[in-house]
């Protein structure tokens, strides 16, 4: 059975001949035929994916190679697909999720033009295949190809309704700050070359150990800048709430199968390098609590569903950087699955609202939207509990072995993470309530409008749901369930289990059961808070809120208010003016220069003469003063 | 004394040289637009299959000049660029001027200069190749009478040529002062026995370089290079940007690689100075270009700034990615300048940015084509350009030359932004007066045709450049 | 003193002399009367180092034929003073400037130059002669040579090309008339 992964090829190229079919024939293909060819080589992929899995999962791996990429003396550059456990574990999820996404598209765009639907799909089959090439890379070129190709995907369609200038704002934004990370992404790349010789990862890793501590730092922190601008991290993370001017299906393939778990897969992928330099390490952790905080404030304050929803994943993806900083990586790598499944239903929900509500996304003029929206509001209900951590629910496993992990790191780093994943909790809750609950705040005719969505929307969100609860038993700790670790267990080829547990029993079920009671906590004070939350009325509610639960309103004033101003402080100065301030100021320091340098292009023959003089002299004079 | 089998080794030269004067012959007795540019068309093919017909290895005809592998190569490039110069330029003629053939004698002639140029092992053949390739180029880019910015930007590249050949051929005269020797391997010797470079031959190598400099349009002689390729037409444009500049960098390689001057480390300060300043200033002032002709000039400019770095290696490796990524540069010039042709109509030249605006909508195919092209000069994957760049920086980092490769990178990033510039133009909403952006060359099949196979040898050397490196992996290693 | 060797230094003053005045007459008729007599002194010059046939032949071909051509041109184009671009103030101070450093650079290359290896034989020499020339042009640099006539050729297509104003065959015998304008 070796040979017959060489055939893992055809994973990526269905997407690719979907995107080529979509592409060149989108004229004259019909609408039905578009959706069928989107959907259909995604569906052909994820099937493929699913037999490679269980192939890894009987213990078949290989390095699948097909031609010589680049080849000039000793140096190669094969193009080879990587089949292994971590390879194939995301293989199942881009195609899994995006698959589920395509479907929900068909019926999402179907308001499009024939054209520009399948502009669209191809888009969206583009996205995929250079997702599918930079986790199936066995070398950091090819990793790179995918990582490029994303980018560019991500340009085109978050600015895919072009002709709204603020759109395609968004889309330059994303992709100027992914061009950041694509730089230090580079120059690791270089700087492994010059070192080991080859970008193959079984040889880079075999030849880490000789590396120098310093070497291996500098590879790692720059390698980590390129994951923080894909992965939204601190300080590169603005593009990603910005980049929900693309359509919804879109969001929800960027924020759960796709792109941001480039630099999750990348770091994951970089271990062996990562073990060897341990400020990296400490780094990662640091910046990943930090972003974790930082969005998870901001989304507090957020009035744009979709908006909380970005911070919220830049929040959570900030989670998974701190398990992969303390070395958790299986916690990480789990945690990237069961995000995938509650970020993509959350966004299809989120889609769905805004769907019925005529393209309307803020939720102060949401709300009691329950009774009409049952399967949307049944789902999302689902999203929040598993993204919140309540058990059974995916989420509390894969948050509960990250918390863990930060415990056994640092207590400080511990306290902090589940601060954090209380915010998360609130502010989740604020979103459901907000949205679903309470009374309708918008017009009389959305009113009427409101409506469930067609089952092509429905039924994905159904699917998705089922997985956003059950898939955490994929991870249940030994506590509840004697080997019932497997997600770990697939995952041991590749990543092997740290060491041994140095917490107790007792001491796990008793965190796991703080946070819960915490978390249920949150989500009272929240359900009361916000269950008729009706902008005009915030004072005669705060006055109910006074009375009636005193400590509540202590605990908001003490607590929740500062933590409000601070999250709008921040979303406010912090991130529009400082971050985008300084890549303003950077852009018009290019133009300002350009501008003045151009005065000299006069157009007179004599000037240009007299330059090139003058560079003579200026030659000369170099050889001359450098000769001895 | 040259034998009559010494004769096949320039067999392409002679073809050119034998077409240009059929040319000049046919024009005395009729007057066909047609039949000149199938008869030029030809023999630029006959010209690119003749090489088959040169013996393997290494042969030097009179001591001026050596055709080897790595002359072999550049013959068959120019030759293919010139075959679809030609190509290009027959309905962009038809359609604006009523006498065309002449174009046909000067462009033979421009690249028969080109030609010799590559096979150049001395300064005497050098310098007449030079001056063939230029004093054709002065016509040519005046060559259409309703454009005066043609004649002018004739003239401005006259007068400034000919300063930079005073410069070359003083420079020439300095070294062979110093030397004695004119032929590259004398130099070479007369430059290792001595040891250290005296005064006189760092004057000498000085104005060599401005004039060699000058050729490539490399910063700080790079002034000429917006303005002449405004002014002249877009085949014309192409040519310069492709074939004049391609022959120079051929030679330049051949002459330093073979004489080792580089191994002299003020040589190659000097030239990291003038690389740096190339990619740099090139990619910086074509930032807020709104004409695409001189958009792509300074885009030219920083190309081959990066065309340096892979020179200053010094290497086996270097060498091979020049000349890689010389082969994706000029099939990306070729195909933005066919773009520019293929856009125009009687009226002028599509010149600006905003012509192309909303191209999507009106020609997917063409559009996709620039796209493509534009990618490629940026670099971005599965396209050649970035197969190109990278085994550019491969060939840098491998000696450790970081200062040429960060600032390789930084410059292409900043290239990224006009290119991508131009796409979103593209894609952008339609535009509001269609009928005057409407292109009459268009709908022609050879045109599009070369324009759709430039494009898929794009994508080919991006996906599978192997094709081509083992090629020039042959020839790398002759020239030293 | 020898007697090549005053010829020698007032030929150089005079070929020096003449070709910056050359730059420096305002009249352009005056600009070639001086060229042509720095063509005259670099015939010297040839003579010196017992070139005949060069010599003969730079007075034929440059001082006669081209010169006279030039001189015809000017004249035809009746160039006044007030046709004069102005140019930059600026600009010539610096032109002076760069152009005098070149001077100085160039001098300074030049007082250490190790010649004595690579001197002119004055008077000796024979590579001038039309033999050697012939000889040397017809077998080594045959393939030059020919190039040299192509790139005459270009030149003169070139020539014909631009000279030519009117774009329709018929009107080509005019095309003398238009370039008065």
């Amino acid at each position: 059975m070796q040979n017959a992964l060489q055939l893992v090829w055809l994973i990526p190229f269905f997407p690719l001949i979907g995107f080529l079919i979509n592409g060149l024939f989108r004229k004259q293909l019909s609408k039905s035929l578009i959706a069928l060819t989107g959907c259909g080589t995604i569906l052909v992929s994820f099937i493929l994916s699913v037999w490679v899995f269980l192939q890894v999962k009987n213990g078949n791996s290989d390095v699948a190679e097909y031609f010589n990429f680049i080849s000039a003396g000793s140096f190669k550059v094969p193009f080879a697909f990587q089949v292994d456990a971590l390879s194939s574990l995301f293989l199942l999820i881009i195609t899994g999720i995006g698959f589920i996404i395509h479907v929900y598209s068909t019926s999402y765009m179907k308001d499009e033009t024939g054209e520009h639907y399948g502009r669209y799909f191809s888009y969206l089959n583009l996205f995929v295949f250079s997702m599918l090439l930079l986790v199936m890379g066995a070398n950091y070129v090819i990793m790179y190809l995918g990582w490029e190709g994303v980018a560019l995907c991500s340009y085109l369609l978050i600015g895919y309704w072009f002709k709204n200038t603020e759109y395609s704002k968004a889309a330059n934004k994303a992709f100027i700050m992914n061009r950041v990370g694509d730089f230090a992404f580079l120059l690791a790349l270089f700087w492994i070359v010059s070192k080991t010789g080859s970008v193959s990862f079984d040889v880079v890793f075999s030849k880490a150990s000789a590396l120098g501590t310093s070497d291996v730092t500098i590879i790692t922190l720059l390698l980590f800048i390129g994951a923080t601008a894909k992965s939204a991290q601190i300080p590169l993370y603005t593009w990603l709430p910005d980049a929900m001017a693309g359509p919804t299906p879109v969001s929800a393939l960027i924020h759960a199968a796709t792109m941001v778990n480039a630099g999750i897969y990348m770091v994951t992928r970089s271990k062996a390098l990562y073990s060897l330099a341990p400020l990296s390490q400490d780094v990662i952790a640091i910046t990943g609590l930090a972003t974790a905080i930082l969005a998870a404030t901001i989304a507090m304050k957020q009035n744009d569903i979709k908006k909380v929803l970005a911070y919220s994943t830049v929040s959570q993806l900030g989670y998974i950087f701190l398990a992969l900083g303390v070395g958790a990586y299986t916690a990480g790598i789990f945690h990237v699955m069961t995000h995938a499944f509650f970020k993509a239903l959350l966004f299809l929900a989120a889609g769905s609202v805004i769907h019925a509500m005529g393209g309307e996304q803020d939720i102060r003029r949401m709300g009691g939207m329950k009774g009409k929206l049952k399967i949307t509001y049944i789902t999302f209900l689902v999203g929040c509990l598993a993204i919140s951590g309540i058990p059974p629910f995916s989420g509390f496993f894969s948050k509960d072995a990250i918390l863990l992990s930060a415990y056994e790191h640092n207590k400080i780093l511990y306290v902090v993470a589940l601060f954090g994943a209380l915010l998360t909790a609130y502010y989740m809750f604020r979103l459901l309530f907000l949205t679903f609950n309470g009374s309708f705040r918008g017009t009389e005719e959305q009113q009427h409008h409101l409506h469930e969505s067609p089952a092509a929307m429905t039924i994905p969100l159904i699917i998705l749901a089922v997985l956003s609860f059950a898939g955490g038993f994929a991870g249940i700790p030994d506590i509840f369930l004697k080997g019932g670790d497997a997600i770990a267990e697939f995952l041991s080829p590749v990543l092997p289990p740290e060491g041994g547990k140095t917490v107790s029993h007792s001491t796990e079920l008793i965190l796991m059961l703080l946070t819960t009671v915490l978390v249920l906590a949150v989500i009272v004070l929240a359900w009361f808070r916000f269950r008729k939350y009706k902008p005009e009325e915030e004072k005669g509610l705060g006055k109910f809120l006074k009375n009636k639960w005193y400590v509540d309103e202590l605990y908001e004033k003490i607590i929740i208010n500062p933590l409000d101003r601070f999250g709008a402080f921040l979303s406010n100065v912090f991130d529009r003016s400082v971050v985008d301030g300084l890549v303003n100021i950077v852009g018009r320091l290019v133009n300002y220069g350009s501008r003045q340098v151009r005065l000299l292009q006069s157009g007179q023959v004599t000037s240009y003469v007299l330059l090139m003089v003058l560079s003579m002299l200026l030659i000369m004079a170099v050889q001359f003063f450098l000769r001895k | 004394m040259i034998s009559l089998t010494g004769l096949n080794l320039i067999l392409p030269q002679l073809i050119i040289a034998l077409a240009a004067i059929i040319v000049m012959l046919s024009i005395a007795v009729k007057r066909c637009h047609r039949f000149t540019n199938l008869f030029t068309l030809l023999s630029f093919a006959a010209a690119a299959i003749s090489v088959l017909y040169i013996p393997r290895g290494s042969f030097g005809v009179s001591s001026l000049f050596v055709v080897d592998g790595f002359g072999k190569f550049f013959t068959v490039l120019i030759a293919c660029a010139g075959f679809v110069i030609t190509l290009m330029s027959y309905h962009y003629l038809n359609a604006r001027e009523k006498r065309n053939e002449e174009y046909y004698i000067l462009l033979l002639l421009s690249s028969l200069g080109a030609l010799t140029m590559v096979i150049s092992n001395h300064f005497v053949s050098f310098f007449l190749s030079l001056e063939v390739l230029s004093v054709s180029l002065y016509a040519l880019i005046g060559y259409l009478k309703e454009e005066p910015a043609g004649i002018e930007s004739g003239i401005k590249y006259l007068v400034l040529a000919a300063v930079s050949s005073s410069f070359l051929l003083f420079g020439i005269a300095l070294i062979y002062m110093q030397t004695g020797h004119l032929d590259l391997s004398g130099i070479a010797a007369g430059l290792s026995s001595s040891g250290e470079f005296s005064g006189v031959f760092i004057a000498g190598l000085a104005m060599v370089i401005v004039g060699i400099g000058f050729k490539m349009a490399l910063v700080p002689f790079h002034l000429w290079t917006p303005d002449i390729y405004a002014g002249a037409s877009a085949p014309v444009s192409a040519f310069v940007a492709t074939v004049s500049k391609g022959a120079v960098f051929a030679f330049l390689l051949r002459l330093f690689y073979s004489t080792g001057g580089l191994e002299n480390k003020n040589v190659w300060t000097v030239f990291t100075i003038i690389a740096v300043a190339s990619m740099l200033f090139g990619n910086w002032l074509a930032l807020r270009q709104q004409n695409i002709k001189r958009l792509l000039a300074y885009s030219s400019i920083g190309h081959l700034g990066y065309l340096m770095v892979a020179f200053l290696a010094i290497t086996d490796r270097g060498m091979q990615a020049a000349t890689f990524y010389l082969v994706v540069y000029f099939t990306g010039m070729l195909a933005a300048f066919g773009t520019v042709i293929y856009m125009s109509n009687k009226k002028g030249e599509a010149l600006y940015i905003d012509d192309y605006r909303g191209l999507f909508w009106k020609k997917p195919w063409l559009a996709a084509i620039f796209t493509t092209v534009m990618l490629s000069l940026a670099g971005i994957p599965l396209t050649a350009g970035f197969l190109g760049k990278l085994y550019l920086l491969t060939a840098g980092t491998e000696v450790g030359i970081w200062l040429l490769v960060i600032v390789l990178v930084v410059s292409s990033g900043i290239g990224l932004f006009y290119y991508l510039r131009v796409v979103a133009v593209m894609f952008a909403g339609k535009n509001e007066n269609e009928a005057s952006s409407e292109p009459v060359i268009g709908k022609i099949f050879p045109h599009g045709l070369v324009l759709t196979l430039l494009f898929l040898l794009l994508l080919w050397f991006g996906v599978y450049p192997s094709s081509l490196l083992e090629i020039i992996q042959q020839i790398a290693s002759v020239i030293r | 003193m020898s007697i090549t060797l005053i010829l020698f230094w007032f030929l150089s003053v005079l070929a020096l002399f003449s070709a910056a005045m050359v730059v420096a007459s305002k009249n352009p008729v005056y600009s070639v009367l001086w060229l042509i007599l720095v063509f005259f002194a670099i015939s010297g010059h040839y003579l010196l180092l017992n070139a005949q046939f060069l010599a003969i032949v730079n007075i034929i071909v440059y001082a006669g034929a081209i010169m006279v051509l030039f001189l015809f041109v000017i004249m035809l184009m009746n160039l006044n003073k007030s046709n004069e671009p102005k140019r930059n103030k600026w600009l010539n101070l610096a032109g002076v400037l760069a152009g005098g450093c070149l001077l100085l650079v160039l001098v300074a290359a030049l007082k250490n130059a190790e010649t004595k290896a690579t001197l002119a034989e004055t008077g000796t020499g024979n590579i001038g002669l039309i033999e050697n020339l012939g000889k040397a042009l017809f077998t080594d640099y045959v393939v030059p040579f020919e190039i040299s006539s192509v790139l005459f050729l270009s030149a003169m297509v070139g020539a014909v090309v631009l000279g030519k104003k009117e774009s329709s065959p018929d009107t080509a015998g005019q095309s003398g008339k238009s370039s008065e304008k």
